[in-house]
Parts: structure tokens; sequence; C-alpha cells
């Protein structure tokens, strides 16, 4: 058997797995470029529309408020693949590192 | 140069080489020599590997391109079939590997291979309707609008 | 003895993935075998002529979720080749690294299924403890464990920064430790050798006959790998040893896969050292120019091929993919019949079936049902489905 001597050393070892959810919340490491939730900062839009151009699962509806064109996000739908953060011309959409991010109800995914 | 040297190989069959950039080329011939100009192409070159073989609708034929492999070259062959009755010869005896990408192109162009020794589905279910198929540009995708809950 | 046939799949505990094989048997021994794939069709080569070469990015990324870098290196190298540009060399650089981590993680990944598949379950776990060292090494610098999201027409998207360099370092030297040592597990443990050696063989010829790709035909002692002969991307420059064997049976597959592993980790670390700098991407105009363009790569599982052609506007006018384990699929079908004193078991099958390092998924891309907005499905009725032929 070639694999006696680490299996011997790993008795007395504690087990890898952490117990996410329940105890080591705390112990996950994410790093800071994790794609993670959209979060969108509305003071820095322009209304240019290409985050809707970009977007390959129709996450986003540009829709009109009082200070002009601005996308809608569909959270529910989003693949997080930053490519709206990406090709944004003012760094109005972020991809933060909140990675917990399903739901129950599709109305309440909706970042307005 | 590979290219003038194919083009001086295959003579009159040659419709048009181009050569796309270091180590692809596209070779251009009729549906009546394609099975012969690719046997001439094996020979002198040694060519074994065939790596795949696409069909591209183009508005009233279908494009039938093997793409070949020596070496590093890419050699890839075009012959055009009309839609119609598109059929063109099996190029199985040559490349026994060529079994499976002929079967898909029968499946999704309907391009029948005369010669092949089990056209048979390949990647379309057991009930898709026979004379249907997917990848010609008249079958229209039906692309609904996603569903908003606002 | 009359012969009898048995059916795996497409639902089975022994596969990964769907697809269905039929074998006719007599008593232990296969004696034919059939193949019917499809079962994981998406539609996807439809779906890329409806959308901007923009959005096809992530649609090609998820035809495979361990081989996704190979796709959208393929993808976006196929793209710039018909607008006849060049991409900085610090993004090539960049591509490469990322690809190697790919093959390495995919690697590992393979080693613990095979040793699943024999039973052998101890390598498994320990194998896929030691593939978290390369996940998070990928999460660094990317920002997702497996999909990868680096590539964009034109370049990657982000960079390597020189703190993270001595993280990766640290990363590939426990890496190449922990690798080295399931190289002397695998030359040794009794268990593997028993149901490897002898199995699954694969002669020169036939493989050469076949088209086999990948590993597949490196274990058959012919040296092609697209790394060295048609270079893209940094492998012109990193220097990397071609691994073949002459085995031509399972176990050397599983001897060219761990040493790749190895080779890998090599070229990840020359490209860390030589990294140029530079900017990492250049932009380019939504419209490619007309014209057809063919490129390949050296996917984890073998020669992965794409073609595109493009009619002037911004959506490809025809878009084909070929993943590699289509290409095996004829040597496999080779492999799985008995023939003179070669006798294939039925109990070899499932390790036999994990040695080409199926990918289901990468094989059946091509289109069905043509739904390619996510989130709604739909399923049509035998009496729908005429209603809509005859329309037609």
């Amino acid at each position: 058997m070639a694999m006696e001597r680490e299996l011997l050393r790993h008795i007395f070892r504690k087990a890898v797995t952490l117990r996410y959810p329940f105890k080591d919340k705390e112990k996950v490491h994410i790093p800071s470029n994790f794609r993670g939730k959209i979060a969108f900062y509305r003071n820095r839009c322009i209304g240019c529309s290409m985050c809707f151009r970009v977007c390959p699962a129709e996450v986003i509806e540009m829709i009109d408020d009082e200070k002009g064109k601005r996308p809608m996000f569909y959270l529910d739908r989003c693949t997080h693949c930053a490519q709206c953060e990406d090709v944004c011309p003012t760094k109005a959409i972020e991809l933060t590192a909140q990675y917990e991010s399903a739901g129950t109800d599709r109305s309440q995914m909706i970042l307005k | 140069m590979l290219a003038s040297e194919i083009r001086e190989l295959l003579g009159g069959r040659v419709l048009d080489i181009k050569v796309q950039r270091t180590r692809s080329i596209f070779v251009t011939v009729k549906a009546e020599d394609y099975k012969d100009s690719i046997r001439r192409l094996a020979e002198k070159y040694g060519i074994t590997h065939i790596s795949t073989m696409t069909g591209a609708d183009s508005g009233q034929t279908i494009d039938v391109m093997p793409h070949l492999s020596y070496g590093g070259m890419k050699i890839t062959v075009k012959a055009a079939v009309p839609k119609v009755a598109a059929e063109i010869d099996t190029l199985t005896d040559i490349f026994p590997g060529a079994v499976m990408y002929e079967r898909e192109v029968h499946d999704l162009f309907g391009v029948g291979f005369k010669g092949h020794p089990d056209l048979e589905r390949l990647v379309l279910s057991d009930d898709w309707p026979r004379d249907v198929y997917p990848l010609r540009k008249e079958y229209k995708v039906i692309r609904p609008e996603p569903i908003r809950k606002a | 003895m009359p012969e009898f046939s048995v059916i795996i799949g497409p639902q089975h505990p022994a596969l990964k993935e769907p697809e269905s094989f039929t074998f006719w048997v007599d008593g232990e021994d296969v004696v034919r075998t059939q193949v019917r794939i499809g079962y994981a069709h998406k539609g996807i080569e439809k779906a890329a002529e409806s959308r901007t070469y923009i959005q096809n990015i992530p649609l090609i990324e998820r035809i495979c979720g361990i081989c996704n870098v190979a796709h959208t290196v393929c993808y976006t190298q196929n793209v710039e080749y018909l607008y006849e540009r060049k991409i900085p060399r610090r993004a090539e650089f960049i591509r490469t690294i990322i690809e190697e981590l790919n093959r390495i993680h995919s690697h590992l990944l393979w080693i613990g299924i095979a040793g699943h598949e024999i039973g052998f379950d101890t390598l498994l776990m320990y194998v896929w403890r030691d593939r978290e060292v390369v996940m998070d090494m990928i999460e660094a610098i990317t920002g997702n464990r497996v999909s990868t999201a680096l590539m964009t027409i034109g370049g990657v998207t982000r960079d390597i920064q020189p703190e993270l360099v001595a993280k990766l370092r640290k990363g590939l030297d426990i890496l190449e430790k922990r690798t080295e040592y399931y190289e002397k597990v695998v030359a040794n443990e009794s268990t593997v050798l028993v149901r490897t050696r002898g199995i699954g063989v694969l002669t020169q010829a036939e493989a050469i006959k076949h088209c086999a790709v990948g590993p597949t035909l490196r274990a058959s002692g012919v040296r092609s790998d697209i790394r060295a002969d048609d270079p893209y991307a940094a492998h012109d420059e990193v220097p990397f040893k071609v691994i073949t064997t002459d085995m031509c049976d399972l176990f050397g597959r599983v001897v060219v896969r761990v040493y790749e592993t190895i080779e890998s980790i090599r070229q990840v670390r020359y490209c860390l050292d030589h990294l140029p700098n530079g900017p990492i991407r250049i932009r380019l105009p939504n419209t490619p120019p007309r014209g057809e363009s063919v490129s390949r790569v050296e996917a984890p599982r073998g020669e992965d091929i794409h073609y595109v052609r493009s009619d002037g506007t911004d959506r490809p006018s025809r878009y084909k993919v070929r993943a590699p384990t289509l290409g095996n699929l004829a040597a496999l079908v080779e492999m799985l019949t008995s023939k003179g004193d070669y006798k294939v078991r039925v109990a070899d099958i499932p390790i036999v079936l994990a040695g080409i390092d199926p990918c289901m998924c990468c094989m059946d891309r091509t289109a069905r049902f043509v739904e390619p907005s996510k989130g709604k499905e739909w399923v049509w009725t035998w009496s729908q489905l005429k209603k809509y032929a005859k329309e037609r």
C-alpha cells in the first residue's frame, strides 16, 4: 500500500471541512475581487446603455427616472460574468464580494 | 509556399485558395471534385487526421468543410452542395475517424453522405421530425420575452 | 452462447454525465458497442448566431464547466484572427497562466475520478483536497473558483498584481510536492496497477486511424500536441515537454496526465518569472470584417477546434465548436470491443469510459430545443412539435 504514511499522519489531524453555514461562517475566505452581487452607484451613471448591450442574460432593463436613463437589474438572472462592470465607462457598476445571493421571492431580487 | 503547391497539385479543380494566416489555408473546390481532391492531398502530404467537419448555410447552398490537419498545418477544403437534395461523397474510406462528424452534419443540415456505413441520428432526439434541420437559416429561433417579476 | 445486450445509460451510477451505451455481451466479455449521445444538447451553436460577439463570450464559456478556459481562449482568438490584430504580449502570458492552471485543475480532478471508478476512494478524497489549492489560486486571480470569465475580445479583463505573484508561487510549490507524491502512488499502488494495466488498449495504428485526440492519443505513442505543433498565446516562448508513453492502455493515460500536471506547474512558474510589462487589452470595434477563421487550442481533454464565419454584422453568421470528447468517441468504441486475445470485461467498462476523460456537456452542444434565454424552460409534446414542423 503506497498511501499508509499519509493516512497515519492524518489520524491525529482535524478534518479540513468547514461547517458552513452552521459554525464556521467567519472562516470562509473570500478574496476582495470576488464576483458577487451587483452594486450600482446612481450618481456615477450617465445613461449610455453599454451595460444593457453587453449583458448575455438579459438582466438589465433601461428605465427613466428623474435624472435620466439608468439600468435596473433583475438579479435572479445574473450569471456574475462581470461584463457590465468591465464595459461601464464611469465605474458605476461594481461586483461586490457578497456571495450569499439566493432568495425565495423573485420580486425582492430587483436592484433599483 | 504551400498554397502554390496545392494549386499545382489539384490543377483545375481549385476554385479559390485563401491563406487566412500562418498555418491555415482554405481551399474551395466543386462538389464533384471534392473526394478526389481530398484523396490527392492526403496521399501527397500523408494526412491522417481530420479535426472536424463543419456545415454552414450560405443562402442557396450548404458548404461542407472538412478540416484536415498534419503537423501544425490546417487545410480546410470547402465544397458547396445545393440545399434541395443535398448529397456529397463520404470520406470514411480515407479517414475512418470522420464517421461521427458526417453523422452530425447529416443530422443538423440534412446533407446526405453517399457510402457512409451508419448514417443514423447523432445529436437530435429520436422523436425529432425527419425533415426539420435546425441549423439551416430557415429554422428561426423563437426567443420569448424574459419573465420580469416587478 | 446467445448474445444479449446490456444498456448502460442515460442515467446510471457509473456515469457522471448522460450518454447511452449498448453493449452486446457474451458471458463477461463485451463483443460490440453502440453509442448514442445527445442527451445534454443545449443549442449553443444556434444560440450563438442570435447574439453579438461580446454577448457570446459567457455563452461559449458555459459549454463546459471544467474546460471553460480552453473554449473562451479559442473563441476570443478566433475572433481576433478575423480582425487580424495581435493582442498585447502581457495578455498572452496571462491567458497561458490561467489556461495551465485550468489544466492542472482538470487533471487533478480526473485522477480523483479515476480513483473513484476503480473503487479507490482514498485517492479521490486526498487529490480533491489538494485541488482546493488550485481553485484558491484561480479565485485570487479571476474572482471565481471554476468559471473564470477572464477573456475578452482584445485581451484579458483583469491583471495579476505583483503582490499576488508571491502567493501564486507558494501555491505552485505545494502543488508540485503533492503531485510528485501522487506520481509515486499511482506507480506503486497495486490496486491501480491491477485495474489499469492491459485495460482499454488502443494501439498506435488504431489511434491514428480513428483520429483520437489528447492524452488518449499521446498514451499510444503519438507525439501530437497543439501547444507544440501549432502554438498560440505564449506557447511559442514557454518551454515544455510533450509527454508520450508507448503503453497504449489505461495506465499510460494515467501516467500521461500526471506528468502533464507537473509540466503545467513548471510552465506557470516560467510565465510568472517572465511576465512582460504592458497593457492587458486593446479596444476593437464591434463588427469584425467579413471572413472566416479556424482556431485550435489544446484543452485538457484534447484538441478543441472552433470555426467562425462573419458576414460583416455584429453577430456571427455561423459558429462551430468541436469539443475534444467527440474526437475520442470513435476510438472509445474501438477500445470497448473484444477481439482475438484482447477481452473487455463488463467490470472494466466504467474505468475505460472514464479513461478518455469524457465531458459529455462539451460534446453535445449543438442545436436541440433552441431556447437561448436563461431561466425559462419549455417542453413540447409530440403533437405540438408536429404542428410546429407542419407550419415550417
